[in-house]
């Protein structure tokens, strides 16, 4: 508050010669800048205080890490010594994995595009269907993938079709946002024109915006294909089917040789697609 | 230059604005009592100051301003509430082109001309980009007669700007329509290419006989491309004449003040004088 005072006074009596000094021709003078720092200041104060407050209540305690690195010591020596002999084994898992983020990436970005143009305020002028269509899609984004997944895991059974199915909904939620806030961003220049020249909105949208829209709906596709290999294996911890299963299995039998050889085989996956992925998207967005 | 193909089944549409009000829903009057008749086949060039109201004058003529009181009447259709398809079946005799060209960057010239041709063309052909091939060669059609059909497969965005208002106006004629609009169309252009535009919508309008309503800001193109010229300030028409008779104190009543220089395109005074 103190602060907030004292920046106020000095940017008062700092304004007043050029404001009120009568030999000033109106905005001839030069301004002086605005004292803005003290916003910034209180800004990171109650970032810190935010912060601080977290960090006591959920009792971070640096010391307990050194403590407990003695009995983590084993399982990290376990977990740097991958175990090759394995990965026959892991192999039908994996092309689960990759299968399910396919299948689950292809279904979700066909629904995604009609609904992002229901989404956004840019493509449909029916205030009402737009803010239902948008309550829905922030009901279905707010549900973590691995909620979705225990969800499906109890209603269709383990195994890789729950895994799809949560990857669906939660590609979904992710897919409508980003595509129908592409479609607010975008020159409605030709959609003017399109309905200008007696074009109903369906048609001013598939004719002129969805070609503006196509090289962000592409690039995001692959964005969530990236998310979804991720996603795919952690969902499987919950029974959902691929890696995450895998995971499940040898953690439970402490067998952390093997835990090792999959973990490594996610991160090459992932580092291969993020290589697709940019050099796709360089092509893409020119 | 006259190809036999588009033989002008096309001409002009009467447009009559009766005690027409615009006021914004801010509460801004837009226009105020206008009373205007444009013959069919006829060119006329609204001038006035920028606020004026002449995008207010010309976007009612396709609804794309809504009318508070009074009548707009084009052709057989009269403006004062219509909505829906017949809305759109006006439109679709309108043709318009804008001061930002309006196309679509990221798709061919061939499919924004291919704009024009919506109306006629049903949802699910529209969806799957099945044109007919009557349109499609009605759209290579319009491209010639704007001279650029040799850009028909390259992208809207690769085209300068003087290309782009060409496409738009390919699109306007890819309408068939009775009326071309333009909304400053040489706003965004260089002296040189705004002659250009501008003798494209003189052409088209002389062949054709499509009525053309354009609003200018440069006078000199006023005086010299439209046949008759209407003058607006503050949402009043204040002129309503031949473009050769507008003389200096026209002028001041429609700008407020005399004519400077800044009034005229910088290169059509050494072109004229």
């Amino acid at each position: 508050m103190s602060v907030a005072g004292l920046g106020a006074g000095r940017a008062g009596t700092l304004r007043r010669p050029s404001a009120g000094g009568p030999g000033t021709a109106g905005g001839s003078a030069r301004p002086t800048k605005p004292r803005t720092g003290w916003k910034s200041l209180v800004a990171l104060l109650v970032v810190a205080g935010i912060t601080v407050w977290s960090a006591i209540a959920v009792g971070v305690d640096f010391g307990a890490l050194i403590e407990n690195a003695n009995n983590a010591s084993n399982t990290l020596i376990q977990l740097v010594q991958p175990d090759y002999s394995f990965f026959p084994q892991t192999v039908p898992a994996l092309v689960e994995t990759v299968q399910m983020a396919i299948i689950g990436t292809a279904v979700s970005v066909i629904i995604a595009l009609p609904i992002s143009f229901w989404a956004s305020r840019a493509t449909n002028p029916n205030s009402v269907a737009l803010g239902i269509v948008r309550f829905v899609m922030n009901v279905v984004r707010s549900v973590p993938d691995l909620l979705y997944a225990s969800l499906f895991v109890t209603v269709i059974g383990t195994g890789a079709l729950s895994g799809v199915f949560a990857l669906v909904l939660f590609n979904l939620g992710i897919m409508v946002k980003l595509i129908s806030e592409a479609l607010d961003g975008l020159d409605r220049g030709g959609q003017e024109a399109s309905l200008a020249t007696g074009a109903t909105w369906f048609k001013a949208n598939r004719q002129a915006m969805l070609p503006e829209v196509a090289p962000t709906y592409i690039s995001q596709t692959i964005y969530v294909l990236e998310l979804n290999i991720r996603a795919s294996t952690v969902i499987g911890l919950v029974g959902a089917g691929g890696l995450g299963m895998l995971i499940d299995k040898v953690r439970t039998f402490y067998q952390y040789h093997y835990l090792s050889l999959i973990i490594f085989e996610i991160l090459v996956i992932i580092v291969l697609l993020e290589l697709l992925s940019s050099f796709a998207r360089k092509r893409l967005i020119k | 230059m006259n190809d036999p193909h588009s033989t002008p089944e096309t001409s002009g549409a009467g447009i009559r604005f009766e005690h027409v009000d615009v006021t914004y829903p801010n509460g801004y009057r837009g226009l105020k009592n206008v009373n205007l008749q444009i013959a069919p086949g006829e060119m006329v060039a609204v001038v006035g100051l920028s606020g004026a109201g002449k995008s207010t004058l010309v976007r009612t003529i396709n609804g794309l301003v809504p009318i508070t009181s009074g009548q707009i009447t084009v052709g057989e259709f009269g403006l004062h509430g219509l909505r829906g398809a017949r809305l759109r079946q006006l439109r679709s005799e309108v043709g318009m082109v804008f001061q930002s060209f309006n196309l679509a960057k990221r798709t061919t010239v061939l499919n924004n001309v291919l704009m024009g041709r919506l109306h006629h063309t049903s949802a699910w052909r529209t969806l799957l980009a099945a044109w007919k091939k009557d349109d499609v060669e009605l759209a290579m059609q319009a491209l010639e007669r704007v001279e650029i059909v040799q850009k028909a497969y390259a992208n809207a965005s690769e085209l300068s700007g003087g290309q782009q208002q060409r496409v738009a106006i390919a699109r306007a004629l890819a309408q068939k329509p009775k009326v071309i609009l333009a909304d400053e169309p040489t706003a965004s252009l260089d002296p040189p290419t705004s002659h250009v535009v501008m003798r494209d919508l003189q052409r088209i309008n002389a062949e054709l006989g499509i009525t053309v309503v354009v609003n200018l800001h440069f006078l000199d193109l006023a005086r010299r491309y439209g046949q008759r010229l209407v003058g607006l300030r503050s949402g009043e028409i204040v002129y309503d004449g031949q473009g050769a008779d507008a003389d200096e104190s026209v002028f001041e009543s429609i700008y407020g003040r005399s004519l400077t220089a800044e009034d005229v395109l910088p290169e059509t005074t050494a072109e004229l004088s």
